[in-house]
């Protein structure tokens, strides 16, 4: 197991860690999601032990890890520019972390590049092989040594859509099939959710919530993680009325039902549901439609309810224009900041 | 991603350990010395007093001394410019067979060792040298035309000889990154060819025109072995003054400890006016693209041979002295004309004792060696190591501190070197090492300024990744860092070694019997008539220097004949022009300089060229000036 407790880490005036507290459980693998500069980096590289966190500790199998240096954590990283070495080929890229090791390092790299599906690439050079092929080398470099866990910072994030999302299934399986524990950083919402066990939602040096990704989909606990991951409608209201799990929350004049989350009677909260869940057609309420994107299998609509923002997904074509019809079929209350 | 700096975690003592070798060698090999040579020029009975200064200063010979280095340096740099900007034109405009091979000439005059070149000048200008007896048998004169040897423009000659390659070589490279839509767009406003030439092209040539005379200046300021053998005791510099007074006839060790200090004043001060005139400007970002070349000789233009006239006598005062000396290497003169021979290559493969050079030849050849070697060794330590405390220490302070000996002359070197090895703990070290030791001095500066550029542009995750892999931090140096910056590396060996083969300065100060290099046996050959021996082993010296050279370039170029930032690298590293890379090594870097800079930079701003920000703590030369624009 892999923790971090306290985590802060300042470069002059920049606060890019601040007392963050994250575990990974042994074969987990945690995604760990933010906007670009959010610090998500930062606690990557203090895990790896290349930077030094100001306050807070790393703790590696339980032993306080904080101020070992890199080469002593048994970490594996994959850069986001792979930092495969130019001047080895594939076979000695694979091999470097194990010639600070014992046994049969030729089987060993074999093994590995068996595994990330570039067997036989042994001899050729890192720059006769496509973006995907460097990132299984790096790959398989990083996790030759057996390391404790596997910290990933963005590896996919320099191919191309589509080699992405095939690659991160992949990814997962293997991952999962040697039981690799992975902190794996990524800014790509979709990304995150495909591939892993949990996702720690980071804004500002800040954990926002840590979180299955069913459930950090379906109920966010914060504004930003509600629309970082994914689109989402907040509309401002208040809780007029709590009955166990459920409460009504009054938007313009409008009670809607919805699911309570943390919030109490006589709150000012947001309203959140996904655009998927609304139900168009029929229902009680009515929104003018602003404009209407074509998206292949269905149709985005965007929507003015009350002098709010509505954003919905429906099937049926729909022109620009008039008016719409439509009931929330799914809501939480999510608090304010 | 940008952000901030990375940095493996600061493990201070660590860094602290890695300054403490280079801080080390640095407080006894040159801090130390140089403490004995303050003393020693301004202590009198132990009392700190400027006595021997003002008395040095009242001495009409050491005024003289002061006078001549001036006059002969500002009229060397004018020369220089005069012979070199029209071949900087030449190699910029014109297309022509052996361009390329003239390009890489103009690199030779700066690792050619100055004492061969004096000798060439001695045998192509002398009294009784090639172009007198040529001109003699040309024109049945009774006397020889040409007497220039043992006067001010002996030195001056030689000087431009030297450095006409590197004036052109600075307007060539200026030339090229010149716009010629700034040109075109001058034509097309109505100037004429002149007029466009005289208001567009001249003035973005200016700075690097004056960057090229102030460095001149420095370098013949500085000079040693050239007015030394050329101009003997009466046209001395200052330079020679400290060596006359350390190493002649009336030895007097607090009087050049005296002129010591002003020569390290005077260069304190000229490398600050070299910054000032040059240091900005050289390097500056060009236009979009190069200007087209044409062809040297064509049907339509036969007025282009009229250029005849500049590159003939342009080309005797280049080869003559070089092919006087390799010539007169293989034979043997004689009353009835000059047979071929090996004798003076058998001569200097003897390892007799010759009473000329207090040594014999053959180990003359063998110590050149050997201190090139171990100079070389150390200075790619030391010059790793301080490239390596610098980009993990980013202290102007420590900077300056680890960088001195690049402010400090070549002649104070060797007599704060030879001040020491009279005391303990040096005096235990054979002569070979004081020389050894003041090379290193002299080079390493360089190898730090050829290396960082490269180590800064170092992708920082590869040696990351190696130490997550479980490499200590000196197996990830090992293993990752030294190999990617091998050709850099390479370079800065191959130039430290030329260079050191070719010093004759601190060897000066240095040699004594048994102790003697190439260069100062050459000097001492030269200096008993012995043309031949002299020859023969400024040949082999040339040769060496050329091929160490060679190595260099070579090296050096792979940089420049890529396209994009070779494999591991963010991106290009700036300044593989090696005349750059060498001249940047005499632009230190301190607060009051870029305050200069700025002022310059304010007023260059109306050529309406881009001036880059010298907010960077890290060194200003002009090379790092590309890098500055890249984040």
């Amino acid at each position: 197991m892999v923790e971090v407790r306290g985590l802060t880490k300042r470069f002059g005036p920049v606060v890019a860690v601040e007392d963050l507290s994250l575990a990974v459980a042994e074969g987990e693998i945690l995604a760990l999601l933010g906007p670009s500069g959010c610090g998500k980096t930062t606690v990557l590289r203090i895990v790896a032990g290349l930077e030094r966190p100001d306050a807070g500790r790393v703790l590696l199998a339980g032993r306080d890890a904080t101020e070992w240096p890199p080469e002593k954590r048994e970490v594996g990283l994959v850069f986001q520019s792979y930092a495969l070495f130019p001047h080895l080929t594939v076979g000695a890229n694979v091999a470097y972390g194990l010639r600070f090791r014992r046994g049969d390092r030729k089987r060993r790299v074999r093994e590995l590049l068996d595994l990330v599906g570039l067997a036989g690439y042994e001899r050729r050079k890192p720059h006769q092989l496509s973006a995907g092929q460097q990132q299984r080398v790096a790959l398989a470099r990083a996790l030759a040594p057996e390391p404790r866990i596997l910290l990933l910072d963005e590896p996919l994030s320099a191919l191309d859509a589509a080699l992405r999302k095939e690659l991160r299934g992949e990814l997962r399986a293997l991952l999962k099939r040697i039981g690799m524990t992975a902190l794996y950083v990524t800014h790509d919402q979709e990304e995150a959710l495909a591939l892993a066990d949990r996702v720690a939602v980071m804004r500002d040096g800040r954990l926002e919530q840590v979180a299955p990704p069913a459930e950090l989909y379906q109920r966010p606990r914060t504004p930003f993680a509600a629309s970082f991951l994914g689109r989402a409608n907040l509309w401002p209201g208040r809780v007029v009325s709590v009955d166990g799990d459920r409460a009504i929350v009054e938007v313009a004049g409008e009670r809607i039902p919805a699911e309570r989350g943390e919030a109490l009677e006589g709150d000012e909260v947001l309203l959140f549901f996904r655009p998927e869940w609304v139900e168009v057609g029929e229902g009680p309420l009515a929104a003018e439609i602003e404009s209407a994107d074509y998206l292949g299998d269905r149709w985005e609509l965007r929507a003015r309810f009350r002098g709010r923002s509505l954003v919905v997904l429906t099937q049926e074509e729909r022109r620009p224009a008039g008016s719409l019809r439509f009931s929330i079929r799914l809501a939480r209350a999510v608090q304010h900041d | 991603m940008a952000g901030p700096p990375r940095q493996l975690t600061g493990r201070g003592a660590a860094g602290a350990a890695l300054a403490l070798l280079p801080l080390l060698f640095l407080g006894v090999a040159f801090f130390w010395p140089l403490w004995d040579v303050l003393r020693l020029g301004l202590q009198v009975d132990g009392r700190w007093t400027g006595e021997r200064l003002l008395a040095a200063l009242s001495d009409p010979y050491v005024r003289r001394l002061i006078l001549f280095t001036v006059e002969q340096a500002a009229l060397s740099a004018l020369l220089s410019l005069g012979l070199g900007f029209p071949l900087g034109w030449f190699l910029t405009r014109y297309r022509f067979p052996g361009r390329g091979l003239l390009r890489a000439f103009t690199i030779v005059p700066f690792v050619l060792p100055s004492i061969t070149v004096a000798l060439g000048f001695v045998l192509f200008f002398g009294r009784s040298g090639h172009l007198n007896r040529l001109l003699m048998g040309l024109f049945g004169l009774g006397e020889p035309p040409i007497r220039v040897l043992y006067t001010l423009w002996a030195v001056v000659l030689a000087h431009a000889f030297y450095n006409a390659p590197v004036v052109a070589r600075f307007v060539n490279s200026a030339w090229e990154r010149a716009d010629p839509t700034l040109v075109e767009a001058a034509r097309a406003l109505g100037a004429g060819r002149f007029r466009a030439f005289a208001t567009v092209t001249l003035p973005l040539l200016l700075p690097t025109v004056l960057s090229a005379l102030a460095l001149v200046f420095v370098l013949c300021t500085l000079s040693f072995s050239i007015p030394l053998a050329l101009g003997g005791a009466r046209y001395a510099t200052v330079e020679v003054g400290v060596y006359l007074y350390a190493r002649g006839v009336v030895a007097s060790f607090p009087r050049a400890a005296a002129l010591a200090l002003l020569t390290l004043g005077l260069s304190l001060a000229l490398t600050y006016l070299h910054l000032w005139g040059g240091g900005t400007f050289s390097a500056r970002q060009g236009g979009v693209r190069t200007a087209p070349t044409v062809p040297l000789l064509s049907r339509e233009r036969p007025g282009r041979a009229l250029w005849l006239l500049y590159l003939i006598p342009a080309a005797i005062v280049f080869l003559g002295p070089i092919g006087a000396v390799v010539a007169d290497s293989f034979l043997h003169p004689a009353p009835g004309g000059a047979a071929p021979t090996l004798h003076w290559y058998r001569m200097i493969a003897s390892p007799a004792w010759n009473p000329f050079i207090e040594s014999s030849p053959l180990a003359a050849v063998r110590t050149s060696l050997l201190v090139g070697g171990g100079a070389t060794g150390l200075a790619l330590v030391l010059g790793l190591s301080v490239s390596a405390v610098l980009r993990r220490v980013r202290s102007r302070i420590l900077e300056t501190i680890l960088m001195a000996p690049l402010a400090v002359s070549s002649v104070v070197v060797g007599l704060a070197l030879l001040l020491a090895f009279r005391r303990s703990p040096l005096s235990a070290l054979g002569g070979e090492w004081a020389i050894v030791l003041a090379h290193t001095l002299i080079v390493y500066p360089f190898v730090v300024r050829a290396i960082r550029p490269l180590w800064d542009a170092l992708d920082p995750a590869l040696p990351e990744a190696a130490r997550t892999l479980g490499a200590s931090p000196f197996a990830a140096f090992r293993t990752v860092t030294l190999p990617l910056l091998g050709s850099g590396v390479l370079a800065a060996g191959a130039f430290a070694f030329a260079l050191s083969l070719g010093e004759m300065t601190a060897v000066a100060m240095l040699s004594g019997p048994g102790v003697m290099t190439m260069p100062m046996a050459i000097y001492h050959f030269l200096g008993s008539r012995d043309f031949g021996a002299a020859s023969a082993m400024a040949t082999v010296l040339m040769a060496t220097t050329a091929l160490a050279a060679w190595a260099w370039d070579r090296a050096g170029s792979r940089w420049l004949s890529r396209t994009g930032a070779p494999a591991g690298f963010r991106r290009l590293p700036d300044s593989a022009e090696p005349v750059e890379r060498v001249a940047s090594g005499f632009m230190p870097n301190h607060t009051a300089v870029r305050r200069l800079r700025k002022v310059v930079a304010d007023r260059l701003r109306r050529y309406g060229e881009p001036i880059h920000s010298t907010t960077d703590p890290v060194p200003a030369s002009a090379a790092d000036k590309h890098r500055r624009t890249h984040g």
